[in-house]
């Protein structure tokens, strides 16, 4: 315990300052290692195809690191992205082209639903979210009868996010421009003010005047929307909505969150840590099936993925309270 | 007397802080040692040295003689070194017994297995020891404040049942959360104790040390900087000591209250209620004025100042800030109507823990620095926030130190700066403001504060000690039972004694 303390006090200061940078590298690594053996993922094409297929995990991974800054968790996004898909499919015949706009502005109503639960009467986001996944993975599952239906070919929206401008896909376009507004928001407003000292202690924050309950609800609206957005983009990729697809983000989005270096204690992290880290989720899926790991392994690595993850981020400084 | 407990060139470092620089120390069998020395000294880190909660970089204990290293609390404890720490450490959801061997094994626990009924009784025999009729069996959150108290004194004493020699005991500032009775109880058992263990006495009252110990130790930087028999020395010479400079004795110059061009006082409280906490509650407060508030633990000062606050529930009756209505809710609608509060508990409620100096200061007003209400403009209110901080004296390298690094005095000075940042602030919550400071941080605080009252806000504080009160108020208030029991305007020369105050209280 001495060698560990004083070690870690020495180095404290650096030692914060590198870990930040350590999913960065982490990313740098792995993509120079795997274009040693599939050179093919570093051309425009590859990138491309890839950067279109990471898309929707990244935006659940910025949206899912909103909650966690603010000392939460949001694991109903994936539920939300599988019935978002589903519902701008169901809702098509009535609103037409609107549909992705509506169903959007339903998720986030849905999110701050959610969080005002969360935050006014007390009860802990992971088992209100977890509930609220239950009932939306649910719900996607009973209006589709759990078969993926094909998206109309008249939906501009959907149509134009498969679309790409020269080589760089719309989606990923979507992706960017969400990421920076919210980022600006984070950095230049009274909110991010707000929710990152939320995560940093929620009782200091309250006391210091912070409305608890509405950043709360703003979190999880934003997440809940940014879950919806995911859900489009996953339909536009496929051409078809995808009831059954909540089980397969949901860990991805949270280990996407962790392995950025974003704490899950809270306050500590942001959204370009949500890109590096939702990224590196994404490269490992693709280098997992292309080293011949069976789909079926793939969850274990991922699993041991996270635990590393949460090992190297994790502020030891609030050792002894672990929850 | 024999040496119990020795030292010898300890040293330990945090990155670039020496927190013990080459320090010695002995302890004698059956004294009380006094320790004493400003935020940072190094006494925590003593303390917790000998508590088996961190080690030495280098160094030697020896303990009867013999090196020891020790590893752990459960160490600590079965070397028969005990701790009474200053918050309390015991388990609110369990038995007093429970709590009383926890960490130390007994006949009624061997193999995991609970025997109530002989846990029961060792416990009794414990609680029987310093003679307090505590049931063993009731939870310790049922317990009032000062029966916790002793629970946690029969629980470091249970060490005795370890070891066949008088155990060490370390009191970390006990007195700072006791009432003066309180305290003559705790002293009592001290003296006592002394007959059967070797104690250190941790306090920032100097009174305290010189009435308890046989001998006192003042630490600066983690050195040690005089080691003198208590007849030899005074409080003068002591605070001179251990601050570096002597202190400015300075008449009690108060402040005449800002004259406010409304005939009402700027804050008006009528018939407050809050429960069973205080009932009909009337207090006005002009502009500029200082007022104390004095009482025992639940005696309303506190939830005077959170109810005011809108920190507390179901709160009936009227508050005035400026004639307009503020009864507030909540926190947020506090703030919003200039009232600003200065919590006792401010690891909890007043920092936000691993965020920088800046961010902590900003957290409230830093938009009023902003481009708009909702826009950050960061170069203005870092500047505002760095001036404040050198306004009222912060120690740090620089705004973008992390607050958990500095000292309680520093830290307390930050999160008073956060709400000073306000250009609006009308009326300023002070909840023991200077719980955890040092004799020369105390000063610098209260110096801040005069210097507010002077500008014109209103200030209203829960004094530590009727000292305390004294010193800094205009006014001074003393509260029973959620009754205001007596009041003394001191800038009309009504100064009370000591005693007069005590009566009021209980």
């Amino acid at each position: 315990m001495n060698a560990t303390k004083s070690l870690g006090s020495n180095f404290g200061v650096y030692a914060n300052q590198a870990r930040g940078l350590i999913p960065l590298l982490v990313l740098i690594l792995l993509v120079a290692g795997s274009s040693l053996f599939a050179p093919g993922m570093l051309s425009m094409g590859g990138l491309s195809s890839f950067f279109t297929d990471a898309a929707p995990l990244l935006i659940l991974v910025v949206g899912s690191t909103l909650p966690i800054l603010a000392g939460s968790i949001d694991l109903s996004v994936a539920g939300v992205a599988a019935l978002a898909g589903v519902l701008i499919v169901q809702l098509h015949p009535i609103f037409g082209v609107w549909a992705t706009p509506v169903v959007l502005c339903g998720a986030a109503l849905f999110g701050a639903l959610q969080g005002y639960v969360h935050a006014k009467l007390q009860l802990p986001s992971f088992i209100t979210t977890l509930a609220t996944l239950s009932i939306v993975t649910g719900l996607a599952l009973l209006l589709s009868n759990a078969t993926a239906l094909p998206i109309p070919d008249d939906d501009s929206i959907v149509g134009w996010i498969s679309g790409s401008l020269g080589p760089v896909p719309n989606s990923i376009i979507v992706v960017i421009a969400v990421t920076v507004i919210l980022a600006v928001a984070l950095r230049y407003t009274r909110f991010g003010r707000d929710l990152y000292a939320l995560g940093a202690g929620e009782r200091t924050a309250l006391m210091s005047g912070v409305n608890t309950i509405k950043v709360r609800c703003v979190v999880f609206a934003l997440s809940a929307f940014c879950a919806g957005i995911g859900g489009v983009l996953l339909s536009s990729i496929t051409g078809f909505s995808s009831p059954s697809i909540a089980g397969n983000l949901l860990l991805l989005s949270i280990v996407g969150v962790v392995l950025g270096g974003t704490a899950i204690s809270g306050g500590v992290g942001g959204l370009g840590s949500a890109l590096v880290g939702g990224i590196i989720t994404s490269w490992l899926r693709v280098i997992t099936v292309m080293v011949g790991v069976a789909p079926t392994t793939q969850n274990i690595v991922f699993g041991v993925m996270a635990l590393i993850a949460v090992m190297l981020t994790t502020d030891r400084a609030k050792i002894g309270i672990v929850k | 007397m024999s040496t119990i407990l020795e030292l010898k060139n300890v040293n330990k470092r945090f990155g670039k802080v020496v927190a013990l620089d080459n320090f010695n120390l002995e302890l004698r069998a059956g004294e009380v040692l006094g320790l004493v020395g400003q935020n940072g000294s190094g006494k925590s880190t003593l303390m917790k040295m000998l508590a088996g909660l961190q080690g030495p970089d280098s160094g030697e204990i020896l303990l009867r003689g013999q090196p020891v290293r020790i590893r752990s609390a459960a160490m600590a404890t079965s070397l028969g070194i005990g701790m009474v720490h200053q918050e309390q450490s015991l388990v609110p959801n369990l038995t007093v017994a429970e709590n009383i061997f926890i960490d130390k094994p007994n006949d009624a626990t061997r193999g995991g297995l609970y025997r109530w009924g002989a846990l029961f009784e060792a416990a009794r025999t414990q609680l029987d020891k310093i003679g307090v009729d505590i049931r063993p069996d009731a939870l310790v959150e049922e317990l009032s404040f000062a029966e916790r108290q002793q629970v946690e004194l029969a629980k470091v004493l249970a060490i005795e049942e370890l070891v066949d020699h008088p155990p060490i005991i370390l009191f970390d500032e006990p007195t700072s959360v006791l009432n003066p009775d309180e305290i003559k109880i705790l002293f009592r058992e001290i003296q006592r104790l002394r007959t059967r263990a070797s104690i250190v006495f941790i306090s920032h009252r100097l009174d305290e040390i010189l009435e308890i110990s046989d001998r006192v130790l003042v630490m600066t930087n983690g050195v040690k900087v005089a080691d003198k028999q208590v007849d030899a020395i005074d409080r003068d010479e002591l605070y001179t000591l251990m601050v570096g400079h002597e202190r400015e004795k300075k008449e009690r110059e108060h402040t005449q209250p800002v004259q406010s061009s409304r005939p009402n006082p700027r804050l008006r409280i009528r018939k407050l209620t809050d429960g069973n906490k205080f009932k009909n509650l009337d207090l006005d407060v002009a502009k500029g004025e200082i007022v104390g508030l004095v009482g025992v633990q639940g005696s309303g000062a506190e939830e005077l100042c959170r109810t005011i606050f809108g920190a507390e529930d179901s709160v009936t009756g009227e508050i005035l800030l400026d004639d307009v209505p503020a009864l507030s809710q909540g926190p947020r609608q506090a703030v919003s109507n200039g009232i600003a509060y200065l919590p006792s508990n401010r690891r909890l409620e007043g920092m936000l823990a691993g965020r920088t100096l800046v961010q902590n200061m900003v957290v409230t007003y830093g938009l009023e620095y902003g481009r708009s209400r909702f826009l950050v403009d960061y170069k203005a209110e870092e500047a505002a926030a760095t001036q404040w901080m050198s306004r009222l004296k912060v120690k740090a390298t620089s705004g973008k130190d992390r607050i958990n690094r500095l000292s309680g005095g520093n830290q307390q000075k930050v999160v008073l700066g956060k709400w000073l940042m306000s250009k609006k602030l009308k009326l300023l919550l002070l909840d023991h403001p200077s719980r955890g400071l040092d004799p020369g941080a105390r000063d610098d605080l209260f110096e801040a504060i005069k210097e507010q009252a002077r500008q014109g806000l209103s200030i209203v504080f829960v004094a530590d000690t009727s000292e305390e009160a004294l010193e800094l108020a205009d006014r001074v208030i003393v509260l029973r039972d959620g009754q205001i029991t007596a009041s003394y305007d001191l800038q009309q020369g009504v100064i009370p004694s000591q005693e007069d105050i005590l009566r009021a209280m209980i």
